[in-house]
């Protein structure tokens, strides 16, 4: 492949990048935290191309001889360097979702940290929590801070294969390669008239003691209000 | 393309040399190329409705992610890289490492704590060692320890498995120990032959051709190489992340030997990033510490990813071979760091 191909190759994947990173898409593949090395590795990218595409016009060699030198030493792989690109440009796919989490297995909420205490829910109507935290407490809280409190949660809805809804989000640790579920069973009313992976707000209590080893440690959430709301700027927990 | 050659060629065409019996007209990878992009652009609608398909699109979400995801190691890796070739003569190294091979592997893989990174950084600059003079066993110690002990991935696993302390420790021995019983079946048994001539041959440096020259080629080259195989691996991990089926996890409880041996085809297929793979083993807890612990092992030593990375860098027949005998002395080295450190099963 000739260097310049190359050189052209780079710049548009530095530019892929580089666009995700300002429209703040990035979030839908990797953690926010990467976003300044995102940016670095983007921006080093574009300026060995560019040193490279100056270089070469400066030294005046668009000669012909390239095409002889791209014969010999002919290397394909960096053409694979279009597919990110393009898929970045083109296409953008969209943040994982409810197709994810049925791909999924149940997984456990993590347990806290030994000696790590839960501390006590804001004393404010219905606070909001990430569903992470509320699945946790659910889990592996015994001192009932759930019990009778009235919460709010954001989670988008998924079928199940056995008929059930669930409220789920993906978490994720590095990028979306390891995306893992965290879900409630929500009951409420009309919970079944809403499409897959459309985010609501749902706000009510969750059920005492209803994650249980036989269903997965999976709590059940009873809704009494269903508020569609659009999805978040970053759609899943870490 | 090798680098050397093609800098070479390349510095005589940027000399001007031209050679006035190739004048005949083909079509260039430029052209391709843009002939691609205008095709990519007229027909966007009907490709990613062709990607719009619930599995398609989570595979394709997963592709994206892993090659952004892994881009910023990847710079890394190729700046190293274009430093040390630049910078650092071979003469350093043959201070610092005894000359003995055997006596080298374990000073490299101490060195591989000290690089922060993903397996696709190291790769780039474990080839770049070798082409400054570093015995190849030590460089091939340090391109497996480097993205497995480092401080980053421990203070992951550490926080991964709160209640487990001793996981840490476990999972260090288990991957230094990988990578350095890998260095030294390769000063035992390894053959020069088997690595590609590209990434063998030593760099000389060439009078005229600065060091900021030689640091810009160097990275940009690197860069463009091995970003394609890098693609090519996040293909192949997202279409086995979307095609694997969760249950496999589930249905291993309770059977130790089965529950290894899958987990250790998982870390390979799945591919994680060293830093990401302690939470999903975390999360895992039906299954006993053993086989999470083998995850965490043969992950960050071999998968798929790394595995086209490899073949990329040093060639299809050094990868054939050191990819599976990695595979094994991994399995091994962790089950043995597991008995030795967790006291069984678990």
């Amino acid at each position: 492949m000739r260097r310049e191909t190359q050189n052209v190759l780079l710049i548009l994947l530095g530019g892929a990048v580089l666009k995700i990173c300002l429209n703040g898409d990035f979030t839908r593949y990797v953690k926010p935290s990467l976003h300044p090395w995102l940016i670095v590795a983007a921006l080093f990218t574009i300026a060995v191309a560019i040193v490279s595409i100056v270089r070469d016009i400066r030294s005046g060699s668009q000669s012909d001889g390239h095409d002889e030198h791209e014969h010999t030493h002919s290397s394909r792989s960096p053409w694979l360097l279009l597919l990110p690109a393009l898929a970045i440009f083109l296409v953008a796919p969209p943040a994982l979702g409810a197709d994810k989490v049925l791909r999924s297995g149940t997984v456990v909420a993590a347990q806290p940290a030994p000696g790590e205490d839960f501390t006590t829910l804001p004393q404010d109507d219905a606070p909001l929590l990430s569903l992470s935290e509320a699945v946790m407490r659910a889990v592996w809280d015994d001192s009932g801070s759930l019990d009778n409190r009235e919460i709010r949660l954001v989670g988008f809805i998924v079928r199940m294969g056995d008929g059930s809804i669930d409220l789920a989000r993906l978490t994720i640790g590095c990028c979306a390669a390891d995306a893992a579920p965290i879900k409630v069973k929500l009951q409420g009313p009309d919970v079944d008239t809403y499409e897959p992976d459309t985010w609501l707000e749902v706000r009510g209590t969750m059920v005492a003691d209803s994650a249980t080893e036989a269903n997965g440690y999976v709590p059940t959430f009873t809704a009494t209000t269903l508020t569609p709301v659009p999805a978040p700027a970053d759609q899943y927990e870490y | 393309m090798d680098c050397l050659v093609s800098n070479d060629t390349e510095a005589r065409h940027r000399a001007g040399s031209t050679r006035p019996d190739d004048r005949t007209r083909r079509i260039t990878s430029l052209e391709v190329f843009c002939a691609i992009i205008i095709l990519a652009i007229i027909f966007s609608g009907p490709l990613s409705r062709l990607l719009s398909g619930p599995g398609i699109q989570t595979g394709a979400t997963v592709f994206v992610a892993v090659c952004v995801q892994a881009l910023p190691f990847l710079v890394l890796g190729v700046l190293l890289s274009g430093l040390i070739a630049a910078f650092v003569p071979p003469s350093v190294f043959r201070k610092l490492l005894p000359s003995n091979q055997n006596a080298a592997v374990p000073i490299a893989g101490l060195a591989g704590v000290a690089l922060p990174g993903c397996e696709c950084a190291s790769v780039p600059v474990a080839r770049r060692l070798m082409q400054q003079g570093v015995p190849p066993a030590a460089a091939l110690t340090f391109l497996l320890a480097a993205p497995a002990v480092n401080p980053v991935v421990l203070v992951a696993t550490a926080v991964a498995f709160p209640a487990e302390p001793r996981m840490v420790l476990a999972r260090f021995l288990g991957s230094m120990g990988t990578a350095v019983v890998m260095g030294w079946l390769w000063a035992r048994f390894g053959n020069l032959n088997w690595i590609a001539e590209r990434a063998r041959r030593r760099s000389e440096p060439r009078p005229g051709v600065s060091r900021w020259e030689v640091f810009t080629e160097t990275a940009r080259h690197d860069l463009a190489e091995a970003g394609g195989f890098l693609v090519l691996g996040a293909l192949m991990a997202a279409a086995l992340n979307v095609l694997v089926p969760a249950s496999v996890f589930t249905s291993l409880s309770g059977q130790i030997v089965v529950g290894v041996l899958v987990m250790a085809v998982l870390a390979v297929v799945l591919a994680l990033c060293s830093e990401a793979d302690a939470f999903i083993a975390a999360s895992l807890s039906m299954l006993p510490l053993l086989p999470r612990l083998v995850f965490l092992v043969v992950g960050p030593a071999i998968d798929v990813k790394l595995f086209a990375l490899q073949s990329g860098t040093f060639g299809r027949s050094f990868a054939l071979r050191f990819g599976p005998a990695t595979f094994v002395v991994a399995i091994v080295c962790a089950v043995l760091a597991g008995v030795l450190v967790l006291g069984g099963v678990r």
